[in-house]
């Protein structure tokens, strides 16, 4: 019992109590100094304003990037497993932007796509030599490129796991169905697919909250959360509304909202690895 | 497939070929300089940055580690009341995000004054990746037999002892898993640095870099000289300990 008490007073004090106290203040205007009390009303304004839906709305076009998160590390991890020549090396390099802070992979993003950057010098020597793109600059191009920024940071973590997926298939199967004449189409729709359903289960959940708790880093470096508020998500608004519009209480509110959307996300997760078993 | 490694190794050519460039050459497109990497440790203090990077990583994992230790050996071993409930508690504040609670976390640790000290910064790491930790041994301490347990009680071992001489050598495993991945979150990690580290002087490396880019005045020459100093230590560690990482990324799924 003695053991378990660091724990819980570092989870109870640090994780816990500040859910609670993050309840009460979503209820109050707070500067982080004085607090006053306003009501359960505070939530109803909430859902009135129209940035917390722009947010949200950002949030949920993000999500468009997770089929291309999860597809494109899934074929690299089937043509890894094929054991090509230096598949080793080609492992370790696809798996080491997973060892860098988004901070830099958002600094060089932000080099490559600005208007003198390496997308329109590349779009020049292809033979577009107009291409003045600025994804950045614009209010409706700008979460285009963080979602490409968000799909190749998150292609390190899941090939990672769908490579140890791979390597718990009986490779014995495989090479049944193709004595049975079965393409390679075939094998990996009905043999590798099904096999890979947990880990795809879990890729997604990791990149579905990743897309809703861990673009800060990106986002901070990359555009602020604009042009305006186009590139503002759920979690850079609870940084902006706290820290630059010391609106500490409608922050907490937020917070809250962000724990919700998570917390559904994982208990789906919990129900499907629960109908699996 | 190629093709797909010369998009990952990107970053980290732009980060080589730009470094090595003036202002002036960068815009020119031609050119090679070492310019960038002599200013750079006048531009931001890199070493007391990576310093203090290494200051707050290890002090927390310590703290992750003793602390997840010695409650995944109880909730293995030691039957009490209201273990599970607790034991579940605490690993579903895993599936919190940090900014759900970062207003009342910042403004407690603000009121004990240790926004401008390590400690703060120490404490909310190790908070964040103890749940974590916890279910990593809980699950590894399941393995060693409870006949070796009793036997080392018998022994005179106390329960300390057998912690210390019989089931922590079976969760070294375990121990590299919990560190390696926890160095790469917390040494690659902004928002906390940030918010709990205020004092410039005690500024992690990979805030250091995110402020030094929010000046929007710095050569991004210097910035890529910069951030590959920053990126450098995790992946090393990342290189060196690759098996490790992919264990505890897929852990819950293996067993």
């Amino acid at each position: 019992m003695l053991l378990t008490v660091p724990a819980f007073v570092l989870v109870g004090a640090l994780i816990v109590l500040p859910i609670l106290q993050a309840i009460y203040y979503s209820m109050t205007n707070w500067d982080g100094i004085t607090t006053q009390w306003v009501g359960p009303s505070t939530w109803w304004q909430a859902f009135h304003n129209p940035t917390m839906w722009r947010a949200l709305e950002n949030n949920a076009l993000l999500l468009l990037a997770v089929p291309f998160a999860l597809a494109l590390p899934l074929a690299v991890a089937v043509m890894l497993h094929q054991r090509v020549a230096g598949w080793k090396v080609f492992r370790s390099i696809y798996f080491l932007p997973t060892a860098i802070s988004w901070v830099v992979i958002g600094l060089v993003a932000e080099h490559f796509f600005a208007y003198s950057g390496t997308l329109n010098s590349l779009l020049h020597d292809v033979g577009v030599p107009r291409a003045h793109t600025d994804l950045l600059g614009s209010e409706s191009t700008a979460l285009i490129a963080l979602g490409i920024t968000f799909v190749f940071s998150m292609i390190g973590t899941n090939t990672m796991i769908f490579l140890t997926g791979l390597a718990t298939l009986d490779t014995s199967l495989e090479e049944a169905a193709r004595i049975d004449g079965a393409g390679t189409w075939r094998i990996f729709r009905h043999i590798t697919l099904p096999h890979l359903s947990r880990f795809i289960q879990l890729a997604f959940v990791m990149t579905v909250i990743s897309a809703f708790s861990a673009l800060f880093s990106l986002i901070f470096v990359m555009t602020g959360g604009g042009p305006g508020y186009a590139t503002t998500t759920m979690e850079f608004l609870v940084y902006q509304t706290g820290f630059n519009q010391s609106q500490f209480g409608t922050a907490a509110l937020y917070g809250l909202i962000l724990f919700v959307i998570t917390a559904v996300v994982g208990v789906i997760q919990l129900r499907l690895i629960g109908a699996n078993d | 497939m190629t093709v797909m490694a010369v998009v990952m190794l990107y970053p980290f050519a732009v980060m080589i070929v730009t470094s090595f460039k003036s202002q002036a050459q960068y815009f020119a497109g031609s050119g090679t300089s070492t310019q960038s990497w002599r200013q750079l440790a006048s531009t931001m203090p890199i070493y007391q940055q990576l310093l203090n990077s290494t200051i707050v990583c290890s002090a927390s994992i310590a703290l992750i580690l003793v602390v997840g230790v010695m409650a995944g050996f109880a909730f293995a071993k030691l039957q009490y009341r209201f273990a599970n409930l607790i034991f579940l508690g605490i690993v579903s504040a895993m599936m919190v995000p940090l900014q759900s609670i970062i207003m009342p976390e910042f403004v407690n640790v603000a009121r004990f004054g240790l926004t401008s000290s390590y400690l703060g910064a120490v404490l909310v790491y190790a908070a964040l990746g103890t749940p974590f930790s916890i279910f990593l041994f809980t699950t590894y301490f399941r393995r060693v037999p409870d006949e070796l347990v009793e036997a080392g009680i018998c022994d005179g071992l106390g329960y300390w002892g057998v912690l210390w001489r019989l089931a922590l050598p079976m969760a070294l495993p375990a121990i590299a898993t919990v560190t390696v991945l926890q160095f790469i979150q917390i040494w690659d990690d902004l928002l906390v640095g940030l918010l709990f580290l205020q004092n410039p002087a005690e500024r992690p490396i990979t805030v250091g870099l995110a402020a030094l880019a929010a000046g929007r005045t710095t050569s991004i020459p210097l910035l890529m000289a910069g951030s590959l100093v920053s990126a450098l230590p995790a992946m090393l560690v990342y290189l060196g300990f690759q098996r490790f990482l992919v264990r505890g990324l897929t852990l819950g799924i293996d067993r």
